[in-house]
């Protein structure tokens, strides 16, 4: 790894200047240094070029406008080949096609063609009920037509693909322009490997030979090598994200499994060493680190074959060991768990992860495969499912899955107490379900908070089910339908029916948070009477302010979502059961159906801030529950009793996927005996149907954190000697003395 | 049947094997000065006050007049206190706490079996604590039998100075004890604890002999016991059923508990250091003593 760290710090700034103030949520915004401007044109240069390009192509189909759109940016981007990189540099990674393609027919759709839906949806988003946009950011390519094919490969295919259609008569207008939309978008990609070989045969440096013999594989065929491979898949990437506009949500389809077969024959043919292999690995690592935006790049290792093997190799130990040398955040890797996963590869993973790195997800085979089959995928497709983006599911190279709507469950309770009107932007947004004052009985209010949230998952699929419509239209995915074989059969683009599987997703955001409110209207209404409806949104309406008492009454309260308290789980189950009935295998816009997800992405930060005071002690503008985890703060009941709870919801029946979140303190799992806690943990999670599971293990910033606001973490507990305290019982003066230990033992 | 406890733990990681939930009984036989659990020593019920969780809302001095709220700070007069608490119960902040809950057996072995499956998975299993839980033999037997009739691994946590007719009450129910070993020099046993080893040295080797598996934890604490810990490993040469050996290094975070149930603080101020802990670990190893030293 010499020759690595010396490059490292040239990669770290490849994208962005590390010393310079950087927004990791500004989508693509930043550039690359700066490449020899001989290379290429400036981005405001290019754009110029855009307009002009769509000026005189009134006529032409989208998949053709934006194939010549990308055509014409590949052609004229700036380019490198560094004597500091063995991957090569586009020195743009701003998506200079939009204006004059995708938000340009965005516009005419949302604007013109169904402006109703395009208006309903911006007052959705406004309010904060509904976060609703089209998708094109969750889709995996092909990875094994494009390693085995090459980028010729794939245009050949598509190109025989088109002549077939020919011959049999069936092709349209519409598939033509498909095809004609590869062909231009491929020769394009092939042209640039080109450009960029002819570069790296001008550059005099170490590097730039070897480079540049990848680079002539690449443009004449597929990868023959692991670097040639890793070489493309960058390639793939760069170009579909920041060209093309269509994110990669994973790199390699299992990147261990994806490059195996070039791993084994380099090293049986002595094409290059272990150690070289390692160093290719940290050079393309570092790519993703140094792209650095916030909803980080995937891709996941291990899982099963179908013969019942572990698909854990020696290259997916190779992986994990640059990995945590480099002690980087991005990319994030998810882990695919079964029975069969060896013990010493968990513990390497444990031991990252206890080291307070928290960028792995562990996916467990059993509970995601019978969500995967509840759509219709058989045994085979489920097993060899991707994991997409976060931890979603999908049939590999054959399934097209969108998010649509993100349902923030606590509008719901805030529409059934106001009669679905939204108190922070003075909107009707609900439906009317009755003046809450005069409700007798808690089973009045929990049929409007039913009523409502049903009304924002209708309003969610029905919008949705007409823009998807347009998902072809304003954003045609030439370049990765290219590699997925049914939709080049098919002659359809993927985003339009084109693959086996076309399925949408309802998420079920700030679940918990609404299954605390309901209890705490049920307790401390309905129950305990302390509080009629009335007053309680005259208490939502000062955010709590002068009812402390009340408040610190209700967050005492047991009935709490993971608490393990009877009651509380049975209302759990039941509303996590109504969301999924409410949105699985419901037809789509596109050919396929709807699944379910209990993960919130950005949105329990972001809805948090549009939902006001709620009934279970919420403040205004607070975080809502994350995935399928408790609200800040109220899990009071251990672990175990959060896992027990939790998986009282079959984690299936959100078959898009079902992630919890665990907080550990580094205590709870160091040492030897530590290995054992935290496969124990995940182990009881998988065994009984669990999905995904993020441990957390806590550092001294948390502890800080904690400090400043112990109420978020009442289930705190530190190791301090033979046994365990909770947080909050010491004095400022020990946890200070606390956390300074803590840093000195690192 | 009724037991006095400060609390039942789930996810205990550090009371025996595995994924464990541990019950802590209140009342000790022993008084060591470096507890950190001091609420447990008293076998009569005691409620704590936490001053920096309190935010003098008053509400215990509305119901109760040996609460009371002058100039902005809390009075707690002890002396008229029944330990009724009432006033933990209006307690929002948790500034108020109670220990000696009298909890009935039934429930706390509900709350026993709701993790089984972690015991499982992870060897764990249910420990009985305190405090000296064989001081209340009767409630542990009704416990450990349940537990492992129900397939559940059991452990007790004793410091030993009991009956040993308490012992035998248990014995055939418990998988593994937790014992403690303080010191084998008596004077310094008296010392650190207040009373005599003889009966825990005399118990724990007849427990030995009935050939149950022990683990021994030697709380380790500078200018205390650490020139103890070549004899406690010679003794402990002697015993057959020693399944593991876990060196408990002393912290001082206990402060903040002795202020709240106004005990006076014997915290001894000294912590130890790595080297140190490592050597004491060394010494068992020259004495022959080939289980885990943790």
């Amino acid at each position: 790894m010499k020759t690595f760290e010396k490059d490292r710090k040239f990669i770290e700034n490849k994208y962005h200047k590390t010393d310079e103030p950087f927004n990791p949520y500004n989508r693509m915004a930043y550039h690359g240094w700066e490449c020899d401007i001989s290379t290429g044109k400036s981005d405001e240069e290019i754009k110029e070029g855009l307009r002009s390009l769509s000026k005189g192509e009134k006529s032409i189909s989208h998949p053709e406008a934006k194939a010549k759109a990308v055509e014409y940016v590949l052609e004229n981007i700036r380019i490198d080949v560094n004597e500091h990189d063995w991957f090569v540099g586009f020195y743009s990674l701003n998506r200079l096609i939009c204006e004059t393609t995708k938000n340009k027919w965005d516009e005419e759709v949302f604007k013109k063609i169904i402006p109703e839906t395009g208006d309903k949806m911006a007052v959705f988003n406004e309010s904060g009920a509904v976060a609703i946009w089209p998708d094109y950011d969750h889709v995996v390519p092909d990875w094994n037509s494009l390693l085995t094919l090459g980028f010729p490969g794939i245009l050949k295919r598509a190109e025989e693909y088109r002549k077939k259609h020919e011959k049999a008569g069936d092709i349209t207008d519409e598939m033509a322009a498909y095809f004609r939309g590869i062909e231009i978008e491929y020769k394009a990609i092939i042209s640039i490997v080109d450009r960029l070989y002819r570069l790296a045969l001008r550059k005099k440096h170490e590097k730039a030979a070897a480079i540049a013999a990848c680079l002539k594989s690449l443009h004449d065929g597929a990868p023959k090598n692991i670097y040639e491979a890793m070489q493309l898949i960058y390639i793939y990437f760069i170009i579909s994200e920041s060209i093309d506009t269509y994110q990669v949500r994973s790199l390699g389809s299992g990147l261990d499994n994806t490059l195996y077969n070039f791993y084994i024959k380099d090293l049986k043919e002595g094409t290059f060493t272990r150690n070289e292999i390692k160093e290719f690995l940290a050079y393309f690592f570092m790519q993703w680190s140094a792209i650095g935006n916030y909803w980080g790049q995937p891709f996941y290792l291990g899982g099963t074959k179908e013969n019942g093997d572990t698909k854990v190799n020696d290259l997916t130990y190779d992986i994990l060991e640059v990995y945590d040398k480099l002690d980087i955040y991005n990319p994030k890797i998810q882990i695919k768990v079964s029975r069969n996963t060896p013990e010493s590869f968990l513990n390497k993973v444990f031991n990252i992860i206890r080291k307070g790195h928290n960028s792995f997800v562990f996916c467990c085979e059993p509970g995601m495969i019978k969500a995967v089959m509840s759509y219709g995928a058989t045994y085979e497709e489920a097993l060899n499912m991707d994991i997409r983006g976060c931890y979603e599911t999908g049939v590999r190279a054959n399934e097209v899955v969108t998010t649509t709507g993100y349902v923030n469950a606590l509008k719901a309770v805030e529409y059934a107490l106001y009669d679905g009107y939204d108190k922070r932007i003075k909107k009707q947004i609900g439906i009317k379900t009755g003046d809450s004052g005069s409700f007798k009985t808690f089973e009045q209010f929990y049929f409007a908070v039913l009523q409502q949230w049903s009304y924002l998952i209708e309003s969610s699929i029905e919008m949705a089910n007409i823009y998807e419509k347009y998902l072809g239209y304003v954003s045609p995915s030439s370049m990765y339908s290219a590699t997925i074989e049914t939709s080049l059969e098919k002659g359809f683009d993927a985003y339009q029916g084109g693959v086996k599987f076309n399925n949408s997703s309802v998420l079920n955001c700030g679940f918990a948070s609404l299954v605390d409110a309901v209890m705490a209207v049920k307790e401390f209404v309905f129950d305990k009477k302390e509080i009629n409806l009335n007053e309680l949104k005259k208490v939502l309406d000062s955010d709590w302010n002068g009812y402390e008492t009340l408040r610190m009454k209700i967050k005492n309260s047991k009935r709490k979502y993971g608490n393990g308290d009877e009651q509380t789980d049975k209302y759990t189950q039941a509303m996590a059961e109504y969301f999924a009935m409410k949105v699985n295998n419901r037809p789509n816009a596109r050919g396929g159906v709807y699944k379910a997800i209990m993960h919130s992405a950005m949105q329990f930060i972001w809805q948090g801030w549009k939902t006001s005071a709620t009934p279970g002690g919420r403040k205004s503008g607070e975080e809502i529950s994350k995935n399928a985890s408790p609200a800040p703060g109220a899990d009071k009941n251990g672990v175990t009793s959060l896992i027990n709870s939790v998986l009282k919801i079959r984690p299936s029946i959100y078959p898009e996927s079902f992630c919890l979140d665990l907080m550990l303190h580094p205590s709870a799992v160091s040492g030897e005996e530590g290995l054992g806690v935290m496969k124990s943990l995940l182990g009881v999670y998988m065994e009984n149907g669990g999905m995904s599971l993020q441990m957390n293990v806590f550092d001294t910033e948390t502890l800080r954190d904690a400090q400043k606001n112990p109420e978020n973490y009442q289930n705190l507990q530190i190791r301090v000697c033979g046994w365990n305290v909770l947080w909050n019982n010491l004095s400022r003066a020990e946890q200070d003395a606390y956390i300074e230990r803590c840093e000195n033992i690192k | 049947m009724l037991v006095s406890i400060t609390g039942i733990k789930k996810f205990a990681v550090h009371d025996g094997d595995g994924i464990r939930t541990t019950v802590f009984f209140k009342g000790c036989t022993l008084k060591c000065k470096w507890c950190h659990n001091p609420e447990t020593i008293s076998f009569l019920p005691q409620i704590g006050y936490y001053s920096h969780k309190c935010i003098l809302c008053g509400a215990c001095a509305d119901i109760c007049e040996n609460h009371k709220i002058i100039d902005g700070k809390h009075i707690f007069d002890r002396k008229n206190c029944t330990a009724c608490k009432k006033c933990v119960k209006v307690c929002l902040p948790h500034a108020l706490e109670f220990y000696g809950e009298n909890a009935d057996t039934d429930e706390i072995i509900k709350i026993l079996f709701e993790d089984k499956e972690f015991y499982e998975a992870s060897g764990g299993g249910i420990t009985i604590s305190g405090g000296e839980c064989l001081m209340q033999p009767e409630a542990c037997s009704v416990i450990l039998k349940r537990m492992k009739n129900g397939g559940i691994n059991t452990a007790v946590d004793t410091c030993g100075m009991v009956p040993f007719e308490n012992i035998e009450k248990v014995i055939d129910y418990t998988d593994v004890f937790l014992y403690d070993i303080k010191a084998i020099d008596d004077s310094v046993h008296k010392k650190c604890t207040g009373s005599s080893n003889k009966i825990i040295l005399q118990n724990l080797k007849k427990i030995d002999e009935y050939g149950k598996s022990i683990e021994i934890r030697i709380p380790f604490v500078p200018d205390y016991n650490d020139q103890e810990i070549e004899k406690i490993a010679y003794f402990i040469s002697n015993l057959k059923n020693i399944v593991k050996i876990r060196i408990l290094p002393y912290h001082d975070y206990a402060h903040s508990k002795y202020s709240a149930i106004d005990m006076q603080d014997t915290l001894p101020c000294k912590i130890p250091d790595f080297e140190s802990i490592e050597n004491a670990k060394k010494t068992f190893l020259k004495y022959g003593v080939l289980c885990p030293i943790l």
